[in-house]
């Protein structure tokens, strides 16, 4: 799984802990790396995901629907569940303010062995570490 | 400043610049079934 992981786009560097299930995953400098081909890619090695979490840094965009979302690159965003982290972000919607979050990508619905369906991600916040 | 100069350097010179826009700093994942 390092290796298969390690090969996907954007990937610098793979830690896996056998121990306690944890993968850690070093983007490279551009960041260009696609979260959800990385699901794939782990599904594709045999194993499961159970949870995926992440830090991003990104500005906050609000789409035509209200939608919330982090746009992490001109071509990639994640749209923010709804929570209380994410609504105090609404007012920094569409301002140039970069900030970095913390939070969850994926986790695996309970009592299922696979992911029916991956898409669509949402990206809960769990954390506001920056303002900048 | 001959403005013709100035777009030739940015141009050569962009692509080494650090990437300043947002990006993913850190994925984790826990998996299940590992062995």
């Amino acid at each position: 799984m390092k290796q298969h992981l390690g090969r996907q786009v954007g990937v610098q560097n793979v830690e896996v802990s056998l121990r306690d299930g944890k993968v850690d995953i070093t983007p490279k400098e551009d960041g260009r790396i696609d979260p959800a081909q990385l699901l794939k890619a782990t599904y594709d090695s045999g194993v499961s995901v159970a949870e995926m979490d992440m830090t991003v840094r990104g500005k906050i965009v609000k789409d035509e629907t209200g939608t919330l979302s982090l746009q992490s690159s001109p071509n990639q965003s994640f749209a923010l569940a709804d929570n209380d982290l994410s609504r105090s972000l609404t007012t920094l919607a569409g301002s140039t303010t970069q900030v970095t979050v913390r939070g969850q990508l994926y986790k695996k619905a309970a009592g299922k062995k696979k992911a029916s369906a991956l898409y669509p991600l949402k990206f809960v916040v769990l954390q506001v570490e920056k303002q900048e | 400043m001959n403005i013709r100069k100035l777009a030739m350097v940015l141009l050569f010179v962009s692509p080494l610049m650090p990437h300043s826009q947002a990006e993913i700093k850190h994925i984790e994942m826990r998996v299940e079934g590992m062995t």
